[in-house]
């Protein structure tokens, strides 16, 4: 086990930015500093080609000042001294001061925060990905005739950033792993694919897939040649822990994010102390999740990272900040102030958004189930925060009959509904529970590594 | 950077070919939350992207292969300079892949991609635009302004190679992205939110969008759900381009790919139909592949190799007549270099838009997705319907939620294009599109 330290650049420059903010706030009444790095490294074997390379090297800075009344920030791609500060120079130049009060920084605090990794990637040479990626590549090549290409990624970040305020000094080392098989299956007329992900904060560790699922896989994507379209109404149906992950963050996720609070778009604004799902229903984002794709261990504004329930038997109980949004209501921060990079401003963001696990075993909400799909492995979702309306695409349904899984397939299926009907119709909560990490975008743009999941769900929804 | 990089790719052993790539990027940013400023930020940067190319005998049966591999580097790595290449070219010599060239010199086609009213005055054009966004949000009874985001981007690009190329380019994007609430009597409150990437300011008409968006607010407010059954469907602007032009890439230009062709995840041959076995029964289909597109988003003088940006006709009436082929997947399926596949271009249809609605009885109309993302593989898509409308006759009613779904290519075959043709970023085709029958499933 390795602890992850900071890379030489930030190191370098991490003592000088409370200087700099301590400049800024010679005029601002709050100035912040954010410096942030990353690195990758991408793998990918397919029947066809290979590539090993560095994934976009990124460094650069943000410096913040609030003028009075909103925050001016001026961002720059490099790491050093007199760029920053010569960024810091400008923006205590052009702040256009008015009177009001001002955000705090917090308590103070000076900490490098990291966790412990299995395999640290840094002890692993490139050829050693590209050897684990042929591997499995092999591994699932020959699993079935209508496979007709099989690609295997590995994808690692090390992302490391450290933050000024005034009083505080935080940093932090994360690497992010995604890992990922995908069949292309063809029977000479349609071709139809299908896919199995590892992710996660911490080492090699999270890129292994077992034998069992790998031939579950081929089985599947060989399967889905066969597929259906649904009929169109509503279902009983039950969730794996990907679909319901992707509801809870597509349904009420985004809706719960302040800063939709403060532009009046979160009709959850209504429903604060309110039931807006069964009692079943326990809803969190949690950044502190040990392994989780989506975690960190501090936000882009220096907030340390901490859980917080968001529905709790039903009731919601509070929504997810950024330091502008919870100065603008007077509500307490959470540690979801989040960028995409050191180029766009922070927004309210997710982290790990997941249903908490319930009682019920997964063969008994399926048995629970007359005429009914189960629907597993989500592809994309969306959400609508005003409307609560939401959208959700499981690439693969399978029929429930009589309490049991029949083997007839539909892809996609379309989950569409109004939020609060959804949550309210849980009748039972598996007593499992699985992550499965993504990116997150706030309407189509400003992406984040997250992670959302939550144990198998049994409900009503309208398919399409 | 620029001088001490060529001359460690010039001399560092192994570096058999290379590309690089220098982008100074700077972007003015400025955010509205209400009628207030949330945020205003400036961001610079500068990047060199070094690809090396490295030739070697494969691990397995001697035959000589190529690899490539990329690394980046940022101000302050000067000093690490000759590390950073050697990495490279080790990470290239990795992997066997069957040899390809890089494109020469080449003439490049004069595109329009920068526009000086955004280079001029980032900052102002910013200010400008959300003081013009309020004016005409207060000018549309009942409706407010809950956010707005302002985005001015110049992005300049130099491209050079082992074999000569040597291009340089500026390119512009805006972004004008914004939310409108509507409310009624009652207090039940809606939005509709627009997002709209552009490379010239004259691609943003606010005081039209502002109108149709408060207009598609106002409608959400009475939208009630639709039926569920198959029905013909007419799909228009911003939804109909989410549908053509895809998430990451357009089905079209999916299935179209040397690349994805090479890799066997399309089943597309040149001469042969593309609708997936459906006999066609609607306006015939042409698209071009157009990276020289006036002001497109996905325009430019030459490609990341530098093959020079052209026009190419991908299916005629239906039939796919060319792969666009980058360099390498070019040589691996032996067909012309084309370079990248810029903009979608549907030519237009045969039916007025005003008329497509005669004559077939109950049709609803979509003009906004939740989300669209069709599969570029399948074909298959489902997306909810945020804004939609039911024509029975005369009668027109606003509908919301429940779900479209179809295969793409499918629908194709039999779908009906507007002689009415729209420019969206990257999208130059007809305005609608009807298709006969799809899926809603409703209430």
């Amino acid at each position: 086990m390795t602890d992850s330290v900071l890379p030489p650049e930030l190191e370098a420059i991490r003592s000088r930015l409370p200087e700099m903010v301590a400049d800024l706030e010679r005029r601002a009444p709050y100035g912040a500093a954010l410096a942030t790095s990353s690195a990758g490294l991408q793998v990918a074997v397919s029947d066809r080609e290979s590539r090993v390379s560095e994934d976009q090297r990124s460094q650069g800075a943000v410096l913040s000042a609030w003028n009075g009344a909103f925050l001016q920030e001026r961002a720059v791609g490099s790491l050093a001294p007199e760029a920053l500060a010569g960024a810091a120079h400008a923006l205590a130049a052009e702040l256009e001061l008015r009177p009001g009060p001002a955000p705090e920084p917090g308590p103070p605090r000076d900490e490098h925060l990291s966790r412990p990794t299995e395999i640290d990637p840094r002890t692993q040479t490139p050829r050693d990905k590209l050897e684990l990626c042929q591997r499995y590549h092999a591994a699932v090549r020959g699993l079935d005739p209508h496979i007709v290409n099989a690609m295997v990624t590995y994808n690692e970040t090390a992302e490391a950033k450290v933050f000024a305020g005034r009083g505080r000094l935080l940093s932090q080392s994360i690497t992010r792993i995604r890992f990922q098989i995908l069949l292309i299956v063809s029977d000479g007329q349609k071709v139809q694919r299908d896919w199995l992900m590892r992710d996660g904060t911490g080492g090699l560790e999270i890129a292994h897939i077992a034998d069992d699922e790998l031939r579950a896989l081929a089985a599947e994507a060989a399967a889905l040649l066969g597929a259906g379209r649904i009929e169109p109404g509503f279902y009983d149906v039950v969730f794996d822990p990907t679909v319901s992950g992707v509801m809870a963050h597509e349904a009420f996720g985004h809706g719960v994010e302040a800063d939709m609070f403060v532009k009046g778009r979160a009709r959850a604004a209504e429903y604060l102390g309110k039931r807006v799902g069964s009692p079943l229903v326990n809803l969190l984002d949690d950044p502190t999740v040990p392994g989780a794709y989506g975690s960190y261990l501090l936000d882009d504004e220096g907030q340390v990272a901490a859980p917080t329930t968001i529905l709790r038997e039903g009731v919601f109980e509070r929504g997810l900040t950024d330091l502008y949004s919870a100065f603008r209501l007077g509500i307490p921060r959470t540690a979801n102030g989040r960028r995409q990079g050191y180029e766009r401003k922070a927004y309210a963001r997710m982290s790990n958004t997941f249903f908490a696990r319930g009682t019920t075993p997964v063969d008994e909400l399926i048995a629970g189930v007359e005429r009914g799909v189960y629907l597993r492995k989500t592809s994309s979702g969306m959400e609508d925060p005003k409307g609560w309306g939401v959208q959700v695409e499981a690439n693969i349904g399978e029929e429930i009959a009589g309490g049991r899984r029949t083997g007839r397939l539909f892809s996609p299926v379309g989950i569409t509904g109004y939020v609060p009907d959804i949550l309210a119709s849980v009748s039972a909560v598996g007593n499992d529970f699985a992550l499965d990490g993504g990116n997150c975008g706030k309407g189509w743009k400003e992406w984040v590594p997250v992670s959302s999941g939550g144990p198998h769900l049994r409900l009503k929804a309208r398919l399409g | 950077m620029h001088d001490h990089l060529l001359q460690t790719l010039g001399h560092t052993s192994g570096v058999h070919d290379w590309r690089l790539r220098r982008v100074v990027t700077a972007s003015t940013q400025y955010y509205l939350a209400g009628r207030e400023p949330e945020n205003e930020r400036s961001v610079n940067s500068e990047r060199f992207e070094v690809e090396v190319y490295n030739d070697h005998p494969a691990a397995q049966g001697g035959e000589m292969r190529r690899g490539s591999a990329a690394v980046t580097l940022l101000p302050g790595d000067e000093a690490r300079i000759d590390a950073r290449i050697r990495q490279a070219v080790f990470m290239a010599g990795l992997t066997d892949n069957p040899p390809f060239d890089l494109p020469g010199p080449a003439v490049y086609p004069q595109v329009l991609t920068a526009d000086r009213l955004l280079e001029a005055e980032p900052a102002r054009v910013a200010r400008d635009l959300a003081g013009r966004l309020l004016e005409a949000v207060a000018h549309e009874p009942g409706i407010s302004l809950a956010s707005a985001e302002f985005f001015v981007d110049r992005h300049e690009m130099e491209l050079e190679n082992s074999r000569g190329v040597n291009g340089r380019e500026a390119r512009t994007s805006l972004l004008v992205d914004f939310v409108l609430l509507a409310r009624d009597e009652a207090g039940h409150e809606t939005e509709s939110h627009v997002e709209v990437r552009r490379r010239a300011l004259q691609g943003v008409d606010l005081p039209e969008l502002v109108r149709r968006q408060a207009q598609y607010a106002r409608d959400t407010l009475r939208a009630g759900e639709p039926e569920t059954g198959r029905f013909p469907v007419i799909i228009s602007g911003d939804a109909l381009h989410q549908l053509l032009g895809g998430s990451f890439m357009s089905p079209l230009a999916f299935r179209s790919s040397a690349r994805f062709k090479y890799e066997g995840v399309s089943r597309w041959e040149l001469g042969a139909s593309v609708y997936d076995g459906a006999t066609p029964t609607g306006d015939p289909l042409t698209v071009y592949a157009n990276a020289i597109l006036p002001w497109g988003l996905g325009s430019g003088a030459f490609d990341e190799d530098g093959v020079p940006g052209a026009r190419l006709q991908v299916i005629e009436h239906g039939v796919l007549r060319s792969f666009w082929a980058p360099q390498r997947y070019a040589q691996y399926l032996q067909v012309p270099p084309t370079g990248a596949f810029g903009n979608l271009e549907v030519l237009p249809g045969s039916l007025a838009v005003a008329d497509m609605w005669q004559g077939v009885g109950l049709l609803y109309h979509v003009v906004a997705f939740s989300s669209m993302m069709p599969d570029p593989v399948t074909g298959n898509f489902v997306g909810e319907i945020r804004l939609g409308y039911e024509r029975r006759g005369h009668e027109v009613r606003p509908i919301k939620g429940g779900s479209l779904s179809g295969n793409l290519f499918v629908g194709l075959a039999h779908a009906r294009l507007s002689q009415e043709t729209v420019m969206l970023g990257d999208y130059l085709g007809p305005q609608a599109v009807r298709f006969p029958e799809l899926t809603v499933s409703g209430r």
